[in-house]
Order: C-alpha cells, then sequence, then structure tokens
C-alpha cells in the first residue's frame, strides 16, 4: 500500500510538473484528487485495510495529499500569473499615441500677470479693488493736482466722451476713490485698463496699469523702495537689480521712476531696452499732500506713497513675448503657447 | 532737449567725462537719453596745406598733391577739381572713418601712392550754414588762416559733447543750459558762474521809435528793445559752433543772437525788421475771426480769437511765441530791428500750435512755461551779444510792459525731522544746506525750521516733500540700498483682501481652461457698426461716442461683448485655427441717458464663443452650467430674445428675482454672414457683476440613507412639444417621497413612431430613507408614473 501511495505521490508529481495550462492542471486535480480520483479511492478503501496499518496508511495518504495540494496551487499560481502576464501583453498600447479629453486651454498672459502680482500685493496686506474706467476729469485728472493747463488733457492726449467725461488715462483714478471710500490705514492696489489717443506701433490706445497706493501714520519713501524691492524680486526672480531715477508726476512728490534688469535679454542689452540693460517698469512716489487733502485726508497725520506700473510690457517681457500687438491679437497659435 | 557740454562750461567749472556727467544728471532727475560726440568721426582728420600739385602721369582726371599736415608732408591724390596750390583743406588721414561711413588707408592710384584724402563739408559733418565752403560739390577750402596741422575738430570747433536730455514737466527753468548748468552745480557741488550781461548804448530813447500796446490777458510779459545800424553777417565760428551743436541751423548775428538766447536762456525771442511794422507799433492781441497770416515755413494760417497774435498798427506780424510772419522778418537788407523778449501764456500757445501744426524751440519752450523774469535778463544777455559782436547800435532804454513788474521773493518753511519722514532716511542738516544753497535756494537752519529763499525759477518748490525731492536727488538714491529694514515697519498691520468680482472670475476663468478655452483681450471701443451687424435693435444701440476718437474703428465705447470675440472667430479662421474656444472678461459701458451726463454702468460679463466642428448648443450648455454651479445662483431658462442668437436654439438665463443674467445658444445665421463666418458659432454670456454680488454658496449635507437605490429604465413616445422639463417634472411628482433621480439618456425619432413624435429613456431611481423598496411598491410607483404622463402628456410606453 505504501508503494502504492508512494507512486501516487511521485506520478502526480511528476504530472503537476509537466503541466503547462490551467486545464491540464485541473484535470490533473480530478485525476488524483477528484471524488473518482487515485488518492481518494484509497482512502475510500481504508476499512479493507487491516487495522494495524490502517493508521499508517492514514497518515501516509494525508501527507500524499497535502504533497499533492501544495504542487497543485503552487503551479496554480505560476500558471495563473503566466496567463496575466500573456493576456496584460495582448492589452499592451503604444503609450506615446495621443491622450484623449479636452485639452487644457490657457489664461492670457496679462491674467497671469495680473494674478501673480495681486497675489504678492495681497499677501502684504493690500486690497484689490476696481472702478470705473470711465469717470469724471475731477478723479482722472484734477483730484490728481493734475493743473487745467497740463498737456496731459488735451485732447490729443486723452479720449474724452465730453467736457467733464473722460476715459481713464490711468488707474491713478482710483486712488482717489479709495481715499474719499476708505478711512485710513489703507493699502490697496487696482489693476486695470486704461485709455490714451495713441495707436501706433509701440502704443495701444488701451493699456493696462497696476495702481497701487498706501495711507497711513510714518509711510515714506523708505517703505516704497523695500515694498518695491520685494515685487521685483517676486515678480522677475530674486537676481534682479534695479534703479531709481527722479521723475515728476503731478500726484507723487518726490517722485521717481523704477527700472529693473531688462527681462527681455536679462540684462545684457537688447533692442527692447534700447541696450541699457535696464527697462522701466514702475512710476512711483510719495503721495503729494495736495492730493491727500483734496481727498479729505489729514495730511499733517497721514502720508502715503503710490506706484503705477504699467503692465503690458512687463508681461511682454517676462513672457518673451516678440511683439507687444500680440496682446489683443487673439491669435489661437499665440495663446496656445500660453498653456 | 540738446545740451552742448561746451556751453555747460561758460556757467560751471567742469572738466569730467560726458558719460559719467551724463549718468550723474540721469539720476538726479534729468534723464540724459543720449550722448553724441561731434567729434565720433573726425580722428585723423587735419587742417593741410596744398603745397605743390601735379598731374597723374597716368590718369587725366587725377592730380597728385604734396601736402602740409603741421608735423609731415603727405602725397594726396585727389579727382576734386576745386583744390589749388596754397589752399587749406581737411586732410583725412590713415585711420579715419568719416560720417558717411568711408575709411581711410594709404593706398594707390595707377602706381602713385596716396596716404589719404581730402574732405568735403559733407564728409565731416557739416554744411555751407556752418562754413562757408562747407555746401560744395568738392573740397572744403578753409580759410587761410587756420593752424596747419591742427585737428579739425579744433580748428572748426566740432569738439562738443552734446546731451539730450528729457526735462520734466515740473522743470520748465531746465530747458536752458543755464538751467542745466545750475543741476551741474549743485550736483558737482561747485560756484555758478554767470557770464556777461553789459552792452553799450547810443544816446538815443527806444521810446522814440516803439511803442508796445499790450491788449490780451494772456500776455503777462512784453519787453523790446531797438537796435539800428545793423551788420547782417555771417555770425563768428563760436557762435555757429554753439548753434550748430544743439541743431540749430546759423543764419546772420541777429537772427543767432535770438536763437542763443533760447538755447541759453530758455527765453524765445524774435527780431522785427523795423522798416517793416507800420506805425512802428507793436501790438499783442487776439487774432480776429479768420485773419490771416503768411509765416517763415512758407504756409499761411487762418487764426480766430483764441489764437494771440503780435500785430503792427495794421496787421498781424507773429504767431505769438509760435512762429514770425514773412512780413516782418529779419532779412539780408534790414538795417533796424526790434527785439522781442516776451512771456505768453503757455495754454495758449500749446492750443495754437497744436492747432496750426507748427512745433518750433519757441513754442516748446513757451508750452512748458516761461517764467515771469526771465524776459528781464535774456534782454540783456542778446543786447550783450549784440555789443560784443559789434553788430548794431544799441538805443537805451527797454520798453517792459508787465503789471506785476515788482517780484517778491518767496520763502517757504520745511520741516527737517517732516522731511526725514517723508524720506525715511536722515540727512545731515549741514549737508541738507549745502545742497539746497547749491540749487540756488538760500536757506537757513534754526532747530527743526528750515527757511528757504526760493528763486522765482523754482515755483514748483512750495512744501516738505518737494524739499525732500530736492535733497533725496541730489543726496543719491543709492542710499536705500544700504538702509536696513522692512516696508512698513512702522506703520499698521493691514488685512489683504480680493474683490469678490476677481475670485469669482478667477474660479471661473480656470475652469473654462481646464475645459479647454483660451483667455481672449479685446479693446472696449470699437466700431459704430458693431450693434448693427449684431442686429441689436435695443437700448444698447444707444452707445456712448467717444469725442475725439482714433478712427472710426475705436469710435464708440463697447455695449456688447459679442463683436470682439466674433472678430476674433473670424480673424482666426482665417489664419488658419480651427477648434476655438474662446473666453473673456471684460465691461460693457451702458449710458443712462445721452448725452451722457453722469457716469454710465459698467457693468462685467463674462462671454463664451465656441467654433468647433461637433460643438452643439448641449455642449454650451453643459459649459454654462458648470459654471453656474460654482455659485449660489438660482435660475430658470427661458427662449432667449437676444437677437443675435438662433431663436430656436438659445436659451436666456432668469434669475429667481427675475433678472435676466446671461444667455447662450447658437449664433443666428444672418450675423455668421455679417461677419462671413462660415462656420456655426456658439456664444454664451454672464453678468459677472451680478453672479459676484450673490451670497458665498453654503452647503448643507443630507445624510446618506442606509437603504440601496433601484433603477428602473422607462421609454416613452410623446409629441415633439412636450419638454423634458415637463416630463422629469411631472416623474418627479409622480414618485413622490421615494423619488431619488430622474435622468434622461437617450432620444430617439423614426418614421415608425410617426411624424412629430419622438421616444424618450429615462432612468428613474426611487430611494426610501425608511426601508428597502420591495418590488411591488416598486411597480406600483413605475405604473404611476405612467399613468400621470400618459393623461398629462398622452405618452405611450415604447414596447
Amino acid at each position: 500500500m505504501k508503494e502504492k501511495l508512494d507512486l501516487i505521490l511521485q506520478n502526480g508529481k511528476e504530472q503537476i510538473e509537466k503541466c503547462d495550462n490551467l486545464k491540464e492542471l485541473d484535470e490533473i486535480r480530478v485525476k488524483f484528487l477528484g471524488k473518482q480520483g487515485e488518492l481518494t479511492a484509497i482512502l475510500r478503501n481504508m476499512k479493507e485495510i487491516p487495522a494495524e496499518e490502517r493508521k499508517t496508511v492514514g497518515m501516509l495518504a494525508n501527507v500524499v495529499r497535502e504533497n499533492l495540494e501544495k504542487a497543485l496551487s503552487e503551479k496554480l499560481a505560476i500558471l495563473e500569473e503566466e496567463a496575466l502576464e500573456k493576456e496584460m501583453e495582448k492589452e499592451k498600447v503604444d503609450i506615446t499615441m495621443p491622450s484623449k479629453g479636452v485639452k487644457k486651454g490657457a489664461l492670457h498672459p496679462l491674467t497671469k500677470f495680473n494674478n501673480k502680482f495681486m497675489d504678492i500685493c495681497v499677501a502684504m496686506g493690500f486690497t484689490v479693488i476696481q472702478g470705473p474706467e470711465i469717470d469724471t476729469d475731477y478723479y482722472n485728472f484734477e483730484a490728481l493736482n493734475v493743473p487745467k493747463n497740463h498737456p496731459a488733457r488735451d485732447m490729443q492726449d486723452s479720449l474724452y466722451i465730453s467736457d467733464n467725461i473722460v476715459l481713464r488715462t490711468q488707474t491713478s483714478n482710483m486712488q482717489v476713490h479709495a481715499m474719499e471710500k476708505m478711512k485710513p490705514p489703507f493699502k490697496i492696489v487696482c489693476p486695470g485698463r486704461v485709455y490714451r489717443n495713441d495707436d501706433d506701433s509701440s502704443h495701444s490706445p488701451i493699456f493696462n496699469q497696476f495702481e497701487a497706493l498706501v495711507v497711513d501714520e510714518n509711510i515714506g519713501l523708505k517703505d516704497l523702495m523695500k515694498m518695491i524691492d520685494v515685487i521685483l524680486k517676486k515678480l522677475f526672480g530674486e537676481d534682479v537689480k534695479m534703479r531709481v531715477r527722479p521723475s515728476y508726476f503731478p500726484f507723487t512728490e518726490p517722485s521717481i521712476e523704477i527700472d529693473a534688469t531688462c527681462q527681455m535679454c536679462g540684462g545684457k542689452g537688447c533692442s527692447l531696452c534700447k541696450g541699457s540693460g535696464f527697462s522701466e517698469v514702475f512710476g512711483a512716489g510719495v503721495v503729494n499732500p495736495k492730493v491727500l487733502e483734496m481727498s479729505g485726508i489729514d495730511s499733517k497725520k497721514y502720508s502715503g506713497f503710490a506706484f503705477g506700473p504699467g503692465i503690458d510690457r512687463s508681461v511682454m517681457v517676462t513672457n518673451k513675448i516678440p511683439n507687444i500687438k500680440y496682446l489683443y491679437r487673439n491669435d489661437l497659435r499665440f495663446l496656445k503657447q500660453m498653456r | 532737449m540738446k545740451i552742448s557740454y561746451n556751453w555747460l562750461k561758460d556757467f560751471v567749472d567742469i572738466d569730467i567725462k560726458a558719460e559719467e556727467l551724463a549718468s550723474k544728471l540721469s539720476v538726479s532727475g534729468f534723464e540724459v537719453e543720449e550722448v553724441v560726440y561731434q567729434n565720433e568721426h573726425l580722428h585723423d582728420v587735419f587742417v593741410g596745406k596744398i603745397t605743390k600739385i601735379d598731374k597723374h602721369p597716368e590718369a587725366d582726371r587725377l592730380q597728385v598733391c604734396q601736402v602740409d599736415v603741421g608735423d609731415k608732408k603727405v602725397q594726396i591724390i585727389t579727382s576734386a577739381t576745386n583744390v589749388f596750390e596754397g589752399a587749406v583743406v581737411p586732410v583725412s588721414l590713415d585711420g579715419a572713418d568719416l560720417v558717411n561711413g568711408v575709411k581711410i588707408k594709404p593706398t594707390n592710384f595707377r602706381g602713385v601712392p596716396s596716404e589719404g584724402m581730402f574732405c568735403s563739408g559733407e564728409e565731416i559733418g557739416i554744411d555751407e550754414n556752418y562754413i562757408e565752403g562747407g555746401g560744395v560739390n568738392g573740397i572744403l577750402i578753409l580759410p587761410n588762416d587756420m593752424k596747419i596741422g591742427a585737428k579739425i575738430e579744433d580748428a572748426l570747433l566740432l569738439n562738443d559733447v552734446i546731451f539730450d536730455i528729457n526735462v520734466t514737466p515740473n522743470r520748465p527753468d531746465c530747458n536752458s543750459v543755464i538751467g542745466i548748468a545750475r543741476e551741474v552745480c549743485a550736483i558737482y557741488n561747485k560756484p555758478f558762474k554767470d557770464v556777461c550781461y553789459d552792452y553799450k548804448t547810443v544816446n538815443k530813447k527806444v521810446e522814440d521809435y516803439i511803442s508796445v500796446d499790450v491788449k490780451t490777458d494772456k500776455c503777462p510779459r512784453y519787453m523790446a528793445s531797438y537796435i539800428e545800424n545793423l551788420k547782417l553777417t555771417r555770425s563768428p565760428l563760436w557762435l555757429r559752433a554753439r548753434l550748430n551743436a544743439v541743431g540749430i541751423k546759423p543764419i546772420n548775428t541777429i537772427v543767432d543772437i535770438t536763437n542763443y538766447v533760447l538755447i541759453e536762456q530758455g527765453q524765445p525771442m524774435h527780431a522785427f525788421d523795423y522798416d517793416n511794422l507800420e506805425g512802428h507799433k507793436i501790438v499783442v492781441r487776439q487774432a480776429k475771426e479768420d485773419e490771416e497770416i503768411a509765416v517763415l515755413n512758407g504756409n499761411t494760417y487762418k487764426l480766430n480769437k483764441d489764437d494771440m497774435v503780435i500785430a503792427d498798427s495794421k496787421k498781424p506780424v507773429v504767431i505769438a511765441g509760435v512762429i514770425g510772419g514773412t512780413n516782418s522778418c529779419v532779412q539780408k537788407e534790414t538795417t533796424k530791428t526790434v527785439f522781442e523778449c516776451a512771456v505768453f501764456d503757455l495754454k495758449s500757445v500749446r492750443l495754437t500750435s497744436r492747432k496750426i501744426g507748427v512745433m518750433t524751440d519757441s513754442s516748446l519752450r513757451y508750452s512748458k512755461g516761461v517764467y515771469l523774469s526771465t524776459p528781464i535778463k535774456a534782454i540783456k544777455r542778446a543786447l550783450n551779444l549784440v555789443s560784443t559782436l559789434n553788430c548794431g547800435d544799441i538805443v537805451s532804454g527797454i520798453i517792459d510792459v508787465c503789471k506785476n513788474k515788482e517780484e517778491k521773493e518767496r520763502v517757504i518753511y520745511g520741516s527737517i525731522s517732516k522731511i526725514d519722514k517723508i524720506l525715511g532716511v536722515k540727512i545731515d542738516g549741514d549737508r541738507v544746506l549745502q545742497i539746497l544753497n547749491s540749487l540756488g535756494v538760500k536757506s537757513t537752519l534754526n532747530g527743526d525750521k528750515l527757511t528757504c529763499h526760493v528763486p522765482s525759477y523754482r515755483e514748483d518748490l512750495e512744501c516738505d516733500n518737494d524739499l525732500a525731492e530736492e535733497l533725496i536727488r541730489i543726496y543719491g538714491y543709492d542710499v536705500y540700498n544700504n538702509v536696513d529694514g522692512v516696508a512698513f515697519e512702522n506703520s499698521s498691520v493691514t488685512v489683504g483682501a480680493y474683490e469678490p468680482r476677481l475670485v469669482l472670475e478667477n474660479i471661473l476663468k480656470n475652469q473654462l481652461v481646464d475645459d479647454g478655452f483660451y483667455e481672449t483681450l479685446n479693446y472696449s471701443l470699437y466700431s459704430g457698426t458693431a450693434c448693427e451687424k449684431l442686429l441689436i435693435n435695443d437700448e444698447r444701440k444707444n452707445v456712448i461716442k467717444i469725442a475725439n476718437p482714433i478712427s472710426e474703428e475705436l469710435s464708440t465705447v463697447r455695449t456688447v461683448m459679442a463683436h470682439a470675440l466674433m472678430l476674433d472667430i473670424k480673424f482666426n479662421l482665417s489664419v488658419g485655427n480651427k477648434d476655438l474656444r474662446f473666453f473673456e472678461t471684460g465691461r460693457v459701458y451702458l449710458p443712462k441717458e445721452l448725452p451722457l451726463k453722469e457716469l454710465p454702468i459698467e457693468n462685467n460679463r463674462l462671454s463664451i464663443a465656441v467654433c468647433e466642428d461637433g460643438y452643439d448648443f448641449f455642449m454650451l450648455k453643459n459649459v454654462v452650467e458648470n459654471l453656474l454651479i460654482t455659485t449660489s445662483c438660482e435660475y430658470t431658462l427661458e427662449r432667449s430674445t437676444e437677437p443675435y442668437l438662433h431663436s430656436g436654439v438659445s436659451a436666456d438665463i432668469i434669475a429667481k428675482d427675475g433678472k435676466k443674467i446671461g444667455y447662450f445658444g447658437k449664433i443666428h445665421k444672418k450675423v455668421l454672414k455679417n461677419y462671413d463666418i462660415n462656420h456655426d458659432v456658439y456664444y454664451a454670456e454672464l453678468d459677472t457683476d451680478y453672479l459676484a454680488s450673490l451670497p458665498e454658496k453654503k452647503f448643507a449635507v443630507k445624510e446618506i440613507s442606509k437603504f440601496p437605490v433601484v433603477e428602473r429604465d422607462i421609454a416613452i413616445v410623446v409629441d415633439e412639444s412636450v419638454t423634458n422639463a415637463d416630463l422629469t417634472h411631472a416623474i418627479k411628482s409622480a414618485c413622490g417621497k421615494i423619488f431619488d433621480s430622474v435622468e434622461l439618456f437617450d432620444v430617439y425619432r423614426s418614421e415608425q413612431l410617426g411624424e412629430n413624435k419622438k421616444s424618450l429613456a429615462y432612468k428613474i431611481r426611487l430611494m426610501s430613507e425608511e426601508k428597502t423598496l420591495t418590488s411591488e411598491e416598486i411597480n406600483a410607483v413605475i405604473n404611476k408614473v405612467l399613468k400621470g404622463l400618459e393623461f398629462r402628456y398622452h405618452a405611450k410606453l415604447r414596447v
């Protein structure tokens, strides 16, 4: 009997070993361990075995069964793994084929730049506000200390609706609106469109500015310089260099122009910066006390600073846009490059 | 403005590199846009004398000249015909690089060596006005007395450096050599040395020759003097050199003197031919209606009462401050002249100058402002030059018509501590005084109090801020590079925030970008025909017109967003771009009444346009729904009344309060035709001001049922007129409490169903919050649904 069992084990193992598909493996299982299987037959005929041998044979038969089951399950795992491999091999795709579904579009570079600029300012405690683009002479000029006979007020430079109503020529009108509505201390920024009576290869009649105004006690030129230093670094990178030139704006005194490393050429000098390596980014200054007073703010107690860069050129240089007119042409071939 | 370095040196002892001076001027507020070296192309050009001329042995047209160039003798071959033995000429030698690009090297003409070239006036950058012979088509023959071997730049005074300076409008006093010189003195802390203003007169009285009558309030000062026995010759070279350096053509002594004073003192002047002043009278008045005057640029202009003229007893002789008339100008034959040295209202001059389109050195200066005191020195300087050049006899006395001759010295008071606060850095008191005094502002300091005596030409100085600027620009902004600290260290903490509409817009924009849309940027001005093209015939036709438009294309302020996007689509299709999904945020400007009395409503909109194969209304609807669900907006849809949308394939979005807050749909065929677009376009627009005004979207989450949801599909056949909304609403109400959701998943039409019929298939989900539904309960509800649909809409179950 023992020989018989050994033979079953040996045959079973051999067949399992040779087997290379799941169907055959199942047949082998049935042949040895199924209801009509060879081992089952032995176990079923146990009572015919002499009692003294029965225990030994029983144990032996169980060992054989366990061994076969183990061999079967090991083989099963191998074959299943192989089958899966094959299936996956069949499902293999060409990963270089195009993706499906809607391709992402893009924000306009101006929006991206404005968003970045606003984020920097909001983090520094500024509130973003918006206001009228069509405004009265008072908000656009007079309350900003632009004298009545200033050339900017001529029809040649501004677009007028009527004698008293003008398409704002600067976002600085928002300084006045803010000063009238808000109580110091406050810090505001206002990105927005401005209009000029100007249309040629390097000027758009419509362009964008980004006004900022701070009114508080103890605000001075140093605050302005330190803040602009931070802004330039965040906008253009830590290694940006800054240059200050005194300038003139009716609503600030002292007034300055800030130049920063030309982002088009990285400071090497190019046609855009006329070889200087710098390009003008901000007009800025300490708010003229007359302007504070006109809007009802006590200039003895409060002071402020303001800056108002044109955005279009910065958008151009930070994105290496070769022609400023691209910004308003809405050519998909341009917009797609902004993804 | 062009400023000559040599001229500056008349007023300040300075000898530093021009580039360095330029950069110092720039950082102190006078931006130097360009530095031009007059001698850039004059190196290796010398004064030479032709000692001997021989014929070239091989060429008839060439002459072999022996030339003395001081320390050496050279041989030069020339083809020029105007040279002669003994002629003094400019000689360019090896290394010269002339203005016209010619580079000189020793060469060989048919075997005979030539070591250089003789130059024409043009080749050294000058013309007949600058020097006699400068304009001839040949070699420039120089005066005999020039030093042989001298550098040509020294001999012809072409050794100047010219700065092109951008003077800010608050400093009209610096549109002059004298003004810039004062700045240079301050920058380098040097004393200002003035020129001479003395002159000799003959013992006659100016009043006996000329009278001045000012009949307008736009001429606060008019000064005049009279000179007779004029010698109108070429001015001396030094004077011509000065004028030439700053781009002014030398003409004759008297005209050159007026120009010299203009540049040096910043005071425009005019010289009349006395004999052509009828009645020997000068009248300053407003022009008469349609009064005409022929002027020096060759044109005749018709003026009106807004323009100011200088007239004699009969006719206008000058357009005040702008340009002189031909009828009274100084000419070759002129023997007596009247100098005008006046102040005119800057706005008047600017407007006239712009109206007639004539910009002169005079009008530019008047437009920026000439001070009441400027003529006093200027006219004396002019007379001093007349004396110096000995070109006429100055009659004693100067007429001065001026209401406020007495100039009061202006004193302002400043506070050092206030200035420190403005600057955020401290400048030592001694340095403060030194800077202000060097700028001509005589100042003293007593404790914190600064007392400043402001000269008349510094009208811009009024308060601490002005003083602070003067100090820091001379002290140097570099100081901030070395100051520690951060912004706002002595002021309040404020909390930053975005405007709600921008927050919403950014959410919506990013959502659209994820859905394949590109953001566009269009002008908010457009052509007056936009509404017509869009078939708009409502109040949006009342557009705000610009009074002084740049062009028809930019003549009105937009009341509709769609126009620009239609043009964008047209443009993109025309260049071969396809699959266009665009959006834009922007404003429309809606007047409350026209003409505009108060400011218009500026309404922010989000507009969306799609031009893509296979796109349809429901895809656009999905875009709009997804945008709106981000907000708390509750809305219904109605058939759209937008004239530029397809009436059957468009919807208006109506908010709970009845306001139309947007619309979407297919663009009307006629509109496509108007824009010459031969592809369907889908368009949507939302009122972002309205959406941003809504309260923030709030969430109150319901408990999720423990019991399963069951699904049943039904397909029913109804008339075309029955809408999905009708049916889903009926299904919902029939299901009652156990309704979970209903979804249309198929629409089918066929001949079998019959004309005007459609089959709609719905997936109905039912669920109880209390128990698992039995199939009996479910069947009962579905039967109720079907009966209800049959009763209300004659719906038949499709089998």
